[in-house]
């Protein structure tokens, strides 16, 4: 036998999915192009920044070039992460070890996180250049920086999630077209707080700047992981074996933080903002529920069924696929009203209610139009959501204008879930209880509609549950739920 | 493992992709030890049938154990027994041999020496070691399958399921390849391979498993395959003699129990209506004493890939009704009785 081979480069305690990333990653030219052009741009701007006349467009170059490689380059690179495994067939090899799906997803994420970091703490000699040159704040500099690279780590993890769709251009519209319209909404924001409009009541960002402080800085840490568990359990569920049961271990996260974040607004005193944001975040956990294949595997709900009654009643919420998805998403929707409701007002419960109604009814889409030819929900549910909105948003939101300009109510909101939130904000004073009460009465079309397909969904799966129950209690252990 | 059970036992399986039937009941075993050959038509079920022993796909009915261990109910127990070579050979870019067998080792869960220990003794099996700094998707095919080979040996699984290794290799790689599969087979390993090449498959494995539009049509030795498919009360001759052939045409035309087949520039290819060798010697025997100057006289083999065609004609027309082959009987080869 040879000589043993020497490569030590990276620690047995480091993931091998990272170590190999890493390596590479680290050797991909992108990196080493991107790194040269950041350090070059920088030590020019340092030596620019001494005049006080030009400190504010050095800065603004400064910040401006950070933005663009920790916000954008990097988490691009997550771009066909898993995609290029998936067509390769090495995703196959690696589902072969002891790589779990969330491993595979986390050290793909966890190498840009990484680079990220890297390119990060290179610059930070230049913040500190420019605050003995400059005199900047050096924390409030460091703290944008490393913002900036949680908001980059976020992004890569939602750019990695989105990398399980094989198709190029899928993946391209879905990556790039919500970048747009995000880039945009952030410019716009940043217009409308320099010209003194200052931040929208009620909204999370309102909430940050009122706490100021390490607190906030500790609930965005807390959001951002979230945010990061989220997007990468979701790619993990695409890629993971049928027979795995990730669905137990994110919606139970996702339902604590969930819960979370409501008792946060309800101490802090920050209900509104707090209660805002559960209903953006609502629509995200519902997609993740309700996108989830049927599983069919009798393993998985025998594991169930082993712990008993507690297990049997877990079942209808944890259990994969998108049937007890529908039941887990009622309960967080019952959740945030309820919540909402109490800290706020019934009336926007009720709106809670009709925007959980829109996602219903794009899953009951996906349901009517994508099943019978492909297993995946996921990305026929965005396609449709975009759809959907994008429609929404350039018709329905037209026609109501004329409706505002004339004061008059636009009843034809009630239609579309999407549509009444504007509808019934726009709306007299007088009209609008009974606006509200026919949307719901139209919304609730949507979630009886899935029941229907639910129940079909899991009658089909009632062989499956048979054998799982028999798996645990054998023959004469009475029938499956 | 538990050995005294089948190293690989399928029982009745069944998978479709929306109205596509990709596997239609297949059942067969394999104890261990053996080299099974895995023949069949692009899309006759072949890898997605291997997909689903190596935990990669789930059936949609019937049961797969590996080692005792149910492929859907204990997918890691099956994992940890079975290595997993597929047609496509995934290779990373910006990656060298030496690493890229050191990421597989990690993720299989080596650690320090003995990982290194057990990459070397791979790379010295498959020969990468001269190679170790090569980057993995820079080399030439024979030697990326070693790669891949290398890579599902890493675990020292004793089931190996390999779906056509040697696709699109040159003649000196599928040597190299034969040589590797032989020697895996000497350790005791089972392995099941897949490939469109008949005669090699014939040569290496124990027995051949025939599958075609998602069912296993034969299951025995390349020899019972040939003898299953061959007309039982009939032998092809090739015959040459010096001069004009004319001479044994007309010979033929007058002997009994002999037809001519087809003509040939030296000669012909008689059917002789009997397979007893002794009646095959007297024909030689009669020619020699009729004067004939034969120079060749022997008996035409049928080839392996031949005898698969046929049997799929066979089959077509639901007329095969091939003996019971060696190994343990498909299920569904009773049904195509």
């Amino acid at each position: 036998m040879n000589a043993a081979p020497a490569i030590m480069d990276f620690p047995d305690s480091l993931s091998p999915m990272v170590v190999k990333e890493l390596r590479q990653g680290l050797r991909t030219r992108l990196f080493g192009g991107v790194l040269l052009t950041l350090h070059l741009m920088l030590v020019l701007l340092t030596l620019m920044s001494g005049g006080a006349e030009n400190a504010a467009v050095v800065s603004g170059w400064f910040d401006g070039i950070i933005t663009l490689v920790l916000c954008i380059i990097m988490p691009l690179r997550g771009f066909s992460a898993v995609a290029d495994e998936l067509k390769s067939g090495t995703l196959d090899m690696l589902a072969l070890t002891r790589l779990s799906a969330g491993r595979i997803i986390f050290g793909k994420w966890a190498a840009i996180a990484s680079q990220s970091l890297l390119l990060m703490l290179s610059i930070l000699p230049y913040v500190v250049a420019r605050f003995v040159f400059g005199g900047l704040d050096l924390f409030a500099e460091v703290m944008a920086l490393f913002y900036k690279w949680l908001a980059g780590v976020v992004l890569a993890a939602v750019i990695v999630a989105l990398s399980t769709q094989r198709q190029f251009w899928l993946r391209a519209v879905i990556v790039f077209l919500p970048l747009l319209i995000g880039g945009c909404g952030a410019a716009s924001f940043m217009m409308m707080s320099r010209m003194g409009g200052g931040m929208p009541p009620g909204t999370l960002l309102s909430f940050f700047i009122k706490s100021g402080g390490g607190g906030s800085a500790l609930l965005v840490l807390g959001i951002a992981a979230w945010a990061v568990f989220y997007f990468l359990s979701l790619a993990a569920t695409r890629i993971a074996p049928t027979a795995s049961l990730l669905s137990v271990v994110k919606r139970s996260v996702n339902l604590v933080a969930m819960l979370t974040l409501m008792l946060v607004g309800w101490l802090s005193g920050s209900s509104a903002a707090m209660g805002s944001t559960a209903v953006g975040v609502l629509s995200f956990l519902m997609m993740d529920a309700l996108t989830e294949r049927v599983n069919e595997v009798p393993s998985v709900y025998a594991a169930f069924y082993q712990r008993g009654w507690p297990g049997r009643a877990a079942l209808w919420l944890l259990a994969p696929g998108w049937v007890t998805g529908l039941v887990y998403s009622a309960l967080l929707v019952a959740l945030v009203s309820v919540y909402v409701g109490w800290t706020s007002s019934v009336e926007g419960a009720k709106l809670v209610a009709v925007r959980a109604a829109g996602t219903w009814m794009i899953a009951a889409l996906v349901q009517l139009f994508s099943t019978r030819r492909s297993s995946d929900l996921l990305m026929p549910f965005i396609v449709f959501w975009l759809l959907v909105n994008v429609l929404i948003a350039l018709l329905g939101n037209l026609v109501l204008m004329s409706f505002v300009t004339k004061h008059t109510t636009a009843r034809f909101t009630c239609a579309l879930p999407q549509l009444l939130p504007t509808g019934y904000a726009t709306a007299q004073a007088a009209d609008k209880a009974e606006l509200l009460d026919l949307g719901m009465l139209s919304a609730s079309i949507w979630p009886a509609l899935l029941l229907i397909f639910a129940v079909f969904a899991w009658r089909q799966a009632r062989g499956a549950r048979q054998e799982g129950w028999q798996m645990i209690h054998g023959h004469e252990g009475g029938v499956a739920i | 493992m538990d050995r005294s059970q089948p190293a690989v036992v399928v029982e009745d399986i069944h998978r479709s992709f929306g109205s596509l039937k990709a596997v239609d009941g297949v059942s067969f075993s394999i104890d261990h030890g053996r080299v099974v050959g895995f023949v069949g038509a692009n899309g006759a079920g072949k890898t997605t049938t291997m997909r689903i022993m190596a935990t990669l796909d789930s059936p949609g009915s019937g049961r797969v154990c590996i080692g005792g261990h149910n492929v859907v109910h204990h997918p890691a127990k099956v994992r940890r027994l079975l290595g997993w070579m597929p047609d496509s050979f995934g290779t990373y870019e910006h990656m060298t041999v030496l690493e890229y067998l050191d990421f597989y080792a990690r993720a299989l869960g080596f650690k320090g020496a003995d990982r290194l220990r057990r990459i070397q003794e791979v790379m010295d099996f498959t020969d990468l070691t001269p190679l170790a700094d090569r980057m993995s998707n820079k080399m030439s095919k024979g030697q990326t399958q070693r790669l891949c080979l290398g890579r599902a040996l890493l675990h020292d699984p004793q089931i190996l399921i390999l779906d056509e290794p040697a696709a699109g290799l040159d003649p000196k790689a599928r040597v190299e390849l034969k040589n590797l599969i032989r020697i895996l087979a000497q350790e005791g390993k089972t392995i099941l391979i897949s490939s469109h090449i008949l005669s090699e498959l014939g040569e290496m494995c124990d027995s051949l498993l025939f599958i075609d539009k998602g069912r296993i049509v034969h299951h025995g030795d390349a020899e019972s395959m040939v003898r299953g498919t061959e007309t039982a009360d009939e032998t092809l001759v090739h015959v040459q003699i010096a001069g004009e052939p004319v001479r044994l045409i007309e010979w033929a035309l007058t002997a009994p129990m002999i037809k001519i087949e087809e003509e040939t520039k030296r000669g012909a290819r008689l059917r002789i209506q009997s397979v007893d060798e002794a009646t095959l010697a007297g024909v030689l025997r009669r020619m020699i004493q009729d004067g004939l100057p034969v120079l060749d006289y022997h008996r035409e083999e049928r080839r392996l890939e031949d005898a698969f065609i046929d049997m799929l004609g066979q089959i077509d027309k639901n007329t095969f009704k091939a003996p019971p082959p060696g190994g343990v009987l498909p299920k569904n080869t009773e049904d195509a009785k």
